[in-house]
């Protein structure tokens, strides 16, 4: 099976002891490396207003983690284990890679077009138009 | 005409002159309205519009031309070309996690703007939907109605009083 990306988000309890956090984080690092899969990036977005209330919060702690892995299984992991953690408060996984193939296959086809058909210069006196068509209405509108 | 774009713009903002001044109430406040959703969704009106008309012609076949045909009503309106902004931008994806562009496409209680009203092309719409329900899953964005939790309740009432 070919590698997939994953986008992990979890949101943790915005009063959470330091402690606790690292926890949460090197349990999922280690449940990822367990399970062989890899972590692409790891971000701390810090406290963020939340949209709507969460578990009585408005606040919580963004953590971020990009995962690259080829079993399934570990993602299942992952949410097992943040959903039995009582600070964190939301989590959510996406699966990445089949948009960011789509978008790699869109950049390309635009890339080739590019290159085979240059831009024609665009000599068009486009901004003549719109200064012409705005006095008459002024004076319409100052009446 | 394009004073008459000018005014609609501006009607929202001022909106009490616009109620009070007779003469003006029914023109003016029929295109606050209407542009007072583009307002809230882009706040890039004068900009994209001008974009669209230098940048029509330009454009050979891109696919997003956006719906700028004549507008239904009684007077013809400005027809305002618009361009959607993530065909300009050469977007091929609509990550979820931005929310500050997100949020220009939703109305302030968390409502996906219509692409009538935004100018984005189908496919872009598409994904836009996509991008902001995910968005919403992790309380970047608010669900529908549900804006009222931390922030809405002055935002809505502002506008009425």
């Amino acid at each position: 099976m070919e590698e997939r990306l994953y986008d992990l988000i979890f949101i943790v309890r915005p009063a959470t002891p330091e402690d606790e956090i690292k926890k949460v984080v090197s349990s999922v690092e280690h449940a990822c490396t367990e399970k062989g899969g890899k972590i692409e990036k790891a971000e701390h977005w810090g406290t963020r207003k939340l949209a709507y209330k969460v578990a009585k919060h408005r606040e919580g702690m963004y953590y971020y983690h990009q995962i690259r892995t080829n079993h399934g299984e570990l993602i299942t992991e992952l949410e097992r284990r943040l959903r039995v953690q009582d600070s964190v408060i939301k989590y959510m996984t996406i699966r990445l890679d089949e948009d960011l193939k789509r978008q790699k296959k869109l950049t390309d086809k635009r890339e080739k077009r590019a290159a085979r058909r240059p831009r024609r210069p665009a000599a068009t006196p486009a901004p003549a138009a719109p200064v012409a068509a705005a006095p008459a209405p002024e004076q319409q509108a100052a009446s | 005409m394009a004073e008459e774009q000018k005014q609609g713009q501006t009607a929202p903002a001022a909106a009490p002159r616009a109620e009070g001044a007779p003469s003006g109430a029914p023109s003016g406040g029929h295109g606050g309205g209407h542009s007072g959703h583009g307002g809230q969704g882009g706040h890039s009106g004068p900009p994209r519009r001008e974009g669209g008309r230098e940048g029509g012609p330009r454009r050979e076949g891109g696919p997003g031309g956006g719906p700028g045909g004549p507008r239904r009503g009684k007077r013809q309106y400005f027809r305002k070309k618009k361009v959607c902004k993530f065909c300009v931008e050469k977007m091929d994806l609509i990550d979820y996690k931005r929310a500050d562009i997100l949020s220009q496409f939703v109305q302030e209680r968390g409502k996906i703007l219509p692409r009538r009203m935004t100018g984005v092309c189908a496919r872009h719409q598409r994904w836009l939907g996509v991008a902001i329900k995910r968005a919403r899953n992790i309380a970047l964005l608010p669900f529908a109605g549900s804006a009222a939790g931390s922030t809405a309740p002055k935002a809505v009432e502002a506008p009425k009083s």
